[in-house]
């Protein structure tokens, strides 16, 4: 086993060995150990991902476990998002009125739930082939699934039924299509689901092409693509704020690294220029359909799960681009949007308790009332809108140059178009919440404001640092192994 | 695989679509996952095919327990109508399964018999969900599906892989129970497991 192996089994060991610890330690010591195993869990997401790359070329490609720049960065980020997620979550427990379990089991059951997830979303963009990716997948759902529904009211039970039975529906046709991959790889066995034996596919090229597509499909309502996003909003809203940040900045993209890791598997069978289509066209649907809810006036959570399914749309579109500039603003996007959509829900915490009524309507005049918090979510929302200088502005910028470079200038212009009215959307929603019309005026501690107030500062220079990486990152060794992938 | 079979597999499909009482239906995916069984011991030829036989029988007997306990645990005071009557339900499964057959070229089973089925029971799946209002017929929908998925892996020639057919059982069993607390924190919350409660968050 190489060091970077052992690395990845340390990191998929210690969330869920937390996970054990804190449903056996007493009541007491529950939070201590959660905090504890988050730090660890998250230092050892960032060594691996800082070994992945620092060197792009050192791959580890293996039957059970991948170590590629691609996983590495999706460590990266599900260990930055899940790490900040566990901080915050004790502020969200000691606001949370209800639960699905009684008081004094709420706190150990949510923890062991947030550490389940949180391992197997780690987990997900180690895969070393396709059918424990899959697995993985939709091991997610089961976990998330009761996250979703953890305050045990009426509409956080419908969003987590919507969910779990929506995309297990979308993972059984993704699943149709794994089945058709390994009656086309010679050898069969697990071998043949592995990435690299997928491009020994030697069945007719249409039955490829049906497996892509179905897997693409299937896997799109678990990514959010539109028009299977219905859980989406629903879910985001719905969950409890460190799982909202966790589902958007963490989940999506993770399922989205093994439609990748399918499109480049699959593009010598069933033709590059097709594969990559598939998923501009989902990109593109995804962008039309979130553009008009970003104009409408909507519940805070709820405006930043439809900002989700606009990035997913931006990430197709850079993937389905795959050129050097387009593959640069996937990286930049994927850390800019998990960072300022993870900081975004994480605000929803002290929002709610200052005012309840958000949870069902919109915000506006948080900045008068609330300065600190409203800087938080005007941070949040002004680096998702992709107001300059923000890294979402650097890699929407990056993604659409990508896509007239590709040769694909109706995409990239429609994009375009797209992009600017969803930004148009959401810098009135920025206004209307920071420097709207303010509602409440109460003074009072709002729980978890500090160390909401300590992620935007971090957040502020974590964004700042990765816009001015837009301008080197094209031309590096890193994304050339990024575009070749593991074959 | 016997024609016959997969036909009486479709068929066993098609009543869980459109029988009405919850626990005749159950009664009929645990029989069509049992047939399953069956075939896949028959055509078993080394030890992995028959641990896998018996992962599935496992998976078969947990859930249909699972099932029954759920049909005991939430009486429902009146019948949950299905906003679709159950011709219309089996016309639209129909329906779509022969779509789906059109659209869908050859994908590599063992006999086209088998790749018809494979879809249908798929079809029926996805309609199952999108028309019956009982939750417990949603997850029932679900299973459908994976009944379906499990004859696809049946008919696939070649070697398939017992570590991916175990962790399929098992990831569907664990959604099922997720599903299952699901339902029950519905029916306790709305007083019935009528997934049509469930159409308040809208934009």
């Amino acid at each position: 086993m190489t060091s970077r192996e052992l690395l990845a089994v340390a990191l998929l060991l210690a969330p869920a060995l937390t996970a054990v610890l804190v449903a056996l330690v007493p009541r007491g010591l529950v939070t201590r150990v959660a905090l504890a195993g988050a730090l660890v869990t998250g230092g050892l997401a960032f060594a691996l991902a800082a070994v992945a790359l620092g060197d792009p070329n050192g791959l580890v490609v293996g039957t059970w476990i991948v170590v590629d720049p691609a996983a590495g960065l999706l460590v990266g980020v599900i260990g930055l998002v899940g790490l900040a997620s566990v901080l915050v979550s004790p502020a969200y427990l000691s606001s949370a009125r209800s639960s699905l379990v009684p008081a004094s089991r709420s706190e150990p059951l949510y923890f062991v739930l947030l550490y389940c997830f949180w391992a197997i979303l780690l987990a997900v963009p180690l895969a070393g082939n396709l059918g424990a990716a899959w697995l993985l997948v939709e091991a997610t759902t089961a976990a998330s699934a009761l996250l979703v529904g953890f305050s045990g009211k009426a509409r956080a039970l419908e969003a987590g039924w919507k969910y779990l039975i929506l995309t297990s529906l979308g993972l059984g046709v993704a699943l149709l299509g794994v089945v058709l991959l390994a009656a086309g790889v010679p050898g069969g066995g697990l071998g043949a689901l592995s990435w690299h034996a997928l491009t020994t596919y030697s069945a007719a090229e249409s039955g490829a092409l049906v497996a892509y597509l179905l897997l693409l499909a299937g896997l799109a309502a678990k990514i959010g693509f539109a028009p299977v996003h219905n859980w989406l909003p629903d879910a985001h809203a719905e969950a409890p704020p460190p799982v909202s940040a966790l589902l958007s900045a963490a989940l999506l993209p993770a399922v989205l690294v093994v439609v990748w890791r399918c499109e480049r598997a699959l593009a010598p069978v069933i033709g590059v220029r097709t594969a990559e289509s598939a998923l501009i066209a989902f990109g593109l649907v995804s962008l039309l359909v979130a553009v008009p809810f970003l104009w409408q006036a909507m519940a805070w959570k709820r405006l930043l799960a439809y900002s989700s399914l606009e990035h997913m749309g931006v990430l197709a579109l850079g993937i389905g681009f795959a050129t050097p500039l387009a593959i640069a603003g996937v990286v930049i996007h994927v850390v800019g949007h998990a960072i300022a959509k993870a900081l975004g829900f994480y605000a929803a915490t002290p929002l709610l308790a200052h005012d309840p009524r958000a949870g069902g309507h919109e915000v506006t005049g948080i900045g008068r009332t609330r300065p600190a918090l409203g800087a938080s979510m005007g941070l949040s929302l002004g680096a998702l809108s992709g107001l300059p200088p923000s890294p979402l502005f650097v890699s929407e910028v990056l993604i659409v140059a990508g896509g007239f470079e590709a040769g694909r200038s109706w995409a990239a212009a429609g994009a375009a178009v797209l992009l600017s009215l969803g930004f148009l959307g959401l810098a009135h929603a920025l206004l209307e919440t920071t420097v709207g019309k303010a509602h409440r005026r109460e003074a009072g501690r709002l729980p978890g404001l500090r160390g909401v107030g300590v992620l935007a500062a971090v957040s502020l220079v974590l964004l700042l640092v990765l816009a001015a990486a837009g301008f080197w990152l094209p031309d590096t060794a890193l994304v050339d192994a990024l575009r070749q992938g593991i074959s | 695989m016997n024609g016959a079979v997969i036909w009486t597999l479709v068929a066993m499909g098609l009543v869980v679509v459109t029988v009405r009482r919850r626990s005749m239906a159950v009664g009929f995916l645990t029989a069509q996952a049992l047939v399953l069984v069956g075939v896949a011991l028959h055509q078993a030829t080394s030890g992995a095919d028959v641990v896998a036989a018996v992962v599935l029988a496992a998976r078969a007997i947990a859930l249909a327990a699972l099932f029954y306990t759920l049909v005991a645990r939430t009486r429902e005071s009146r019948p949950v109508r299905a906003s679709v009557a159950p011709l219309a339900r089996a016309g639209a499964a129909v329906t779509l399964a022969l779509v789906l057959t059109w659209l869908v070229p050859t994908i590599g089973l063992a006999s086209r018999n088998a790749e018809r089925g494979v879809i249908a029971l798929v079809a029926f799946g996805m309609v199952a969900v999108a028309v019956r209002r009982a939750t417990l017929f949603q997850i029932m929908g679900v299973v459908l599906v994976e009944n379906g998925l499990a004859l696809a892996a049946l008919e696939l020639p070649g070697v398939s892989s017992l570590a991916i057919e175990i962790g399929v059982a098992l990831d569907l069993t664990l959604v099922v129970l997720v599903a299952a607390v699901f339902h029950e924190r519905i029916f306790a919350e709305f007083g019935s497991g009528d997934s049509a409660a469930l159409r308040t968050l809208r934009d």
